[in-house]
């Protein structure tokens, strides 16, 4: 199972509809790195709507794409998390400190451009 | 046997009310109430007393002693009224009985028969009482449930959350919730947090607050702590915490100038003072050259 990821002007958007197993997660962070190799993408907005779980594994693997995209020169905005999926992350101590979230797409794609504005 | 005392009991019951009631007088005599009269004493007196023989007679609880007991606890007498008073009669007729000439039964007897009578008034009238209590408390703790973390949407994209009362772990799990739906279903930006109402930040309301906030971060909105007290900020650099991974500011006003910047909205007065005056020349000097 891969994830589409959808290229829109200088953007890459991800939205994520199943609840991610670790292969597919894995899988993610490899398309999503080439993909932004191939179009050199300046922004990637994660949308996290329809997704109800996330264990530990998969909070490390997105914690981790946010700082490889930054690496490769784009930057990542994680939107849509759910409050259920916020309180289990929070209690299971996975802060994601450094990575920039809003409330929705139009919300993320708006933070996106003020970030690579300034 | 046992008919016999009960039957002494109730044929002699004029002695014993006598009895009772100079008892109970004497008692109230060393627990002077005085938001009660002396009358509506008096008369609630000799009505409980007959209310405990009519229960004594029929040797089961009668639908009278509900409704008075419910007459009771409407008043807010105190529960001790009620059992001290059982416990009088108990005493007046255990002391009636063995001073009777005609009895022939053991004392032990008497004891355990009077016991018996009287037991089960006592039992009726400590589970309505608690019962009463019960309910009460149930009550107020959903009133309080209803109370404890009020979601306030003031504007577009921001929103007030104000807290006022000691935050416990129960509190502060159904505040985390509330606050994490409403940011949801208002589409809040900024969230602002008012703690001017909380008496003591411990490390543990600290550790609560401070999870709500980074959740807050998570689903993408903002958090701002705001209504921080002097003794407050004291309390928190004292136990080491560290609050500075979001925004807080002493008092609402300025949490919500901070919010209304982020949101890149500002309040505009219409029709300043200056303005007004300015008509009012205008106004002046047109009917000059009129």
């Amino acid at each position: 199972m891969r994830i589409p990821i959808l290229k829109l002007h200088n953007y890459l958007l991800i939205s994520i509809q199943i609840d991610l197993d670790d292969q597919t997660a894995i899988q993610f962070q490899e398309d999503l790195l080439n993909k932004i190799h191939q179009s050199g993408a300046t922004g990637v907005v994660i949308d996290l709507t329809s997704v109800d779980i996330i264990d530990s594994f998969i909070a490390k693997v997105l914690g981790d794409v946010v700082t490889m995209s930054d690496l490769m020169g784009a930057k990542v905005v994680l939107t849509g998390i759910q409050p259920a999926v916020a309180v289990t992350l929070i209690d299971l101590g996975i802060h994601l400190n450094e990575v920039t979230t809003a409330l929705d797409l139009e919300q993320g794609l708006i933070k996106l451009r003020q970030e690579l504005e300034e | 046997m046992a008919k016999n005392l009960k039957e002494i009991l109730v044929d002699n019951s004029n002695d014993l009310v006598h009895m009772w009631l100079e008892e109970v007088a004497e008692k109230q005599k060393e627990v002077t109430n005085s938001a009660i009269s002396q009358d509506l004493f008096e008369n609630t007196n000799r009505e409980f007393v007959n209310i405990i023989f009519g229960s004594v007679e029929k040797e089961s609880l009668t639908s009278d002693l509900d409704s008075f007991t419910e007459r009771v606890i409407n008043l807010g007498w105190p529960l001790s009224y009620l059992t001290d008073g059982l416990q009088l009669f108990k005493r007046v007729a255990i002391e009636f009985l063995i001073e009777h000439e005609e009895l022939d039964v053991s004392v032990p007897k008497v004891l355990r028969h009077v016991d018996e009578l009287v037991n089960p008034i006592i039992n009726q009238l400590v589970n309505e009482y608690s019962g009463s209590w019960e309910n009460t408390v149930s009550l107020q703790r959903v009133a309080l449930q209803e109370l404890s973390a009020p979601l306030i949407p003031v504007m577009d994209n921001i929103t007030v959350m104000p807290l006022i009362g000691t935050i416990d772990t129960e509190r502060a799990k159904f505040i985390m919730e509330n606050l994490l739906d409403g940011v949801i279903k208002h589409h809040a930006e900024v969230v602002l947090i008012d703690i001017t109402g909380v008496p003591v930040v411990d490390t543990m309301v600290a550790h609560h607050i401070i999870q709500a906030a980074e959740a807050v971060r998570l689903i993408g909105s903002t958090c701002i702590l705001v209504g921080i007290r002097p003794e407050i900020a004291q309390t928190i650099v004292n136990l080491g915490i560290d609050l500075s991974k979001f925004p807080t500011k002493s008092s609402l006003r300025k949490g919500f100038t901070t919010a209304l910047e982020m949101t890149n909205q500002m309040i505009v007065q219409t029709n300043s003072e200056e303005q007004t005056i300015e008509e009012l020349i205008d106004s002046l000097d047109r009917s000059e050259q009129s």
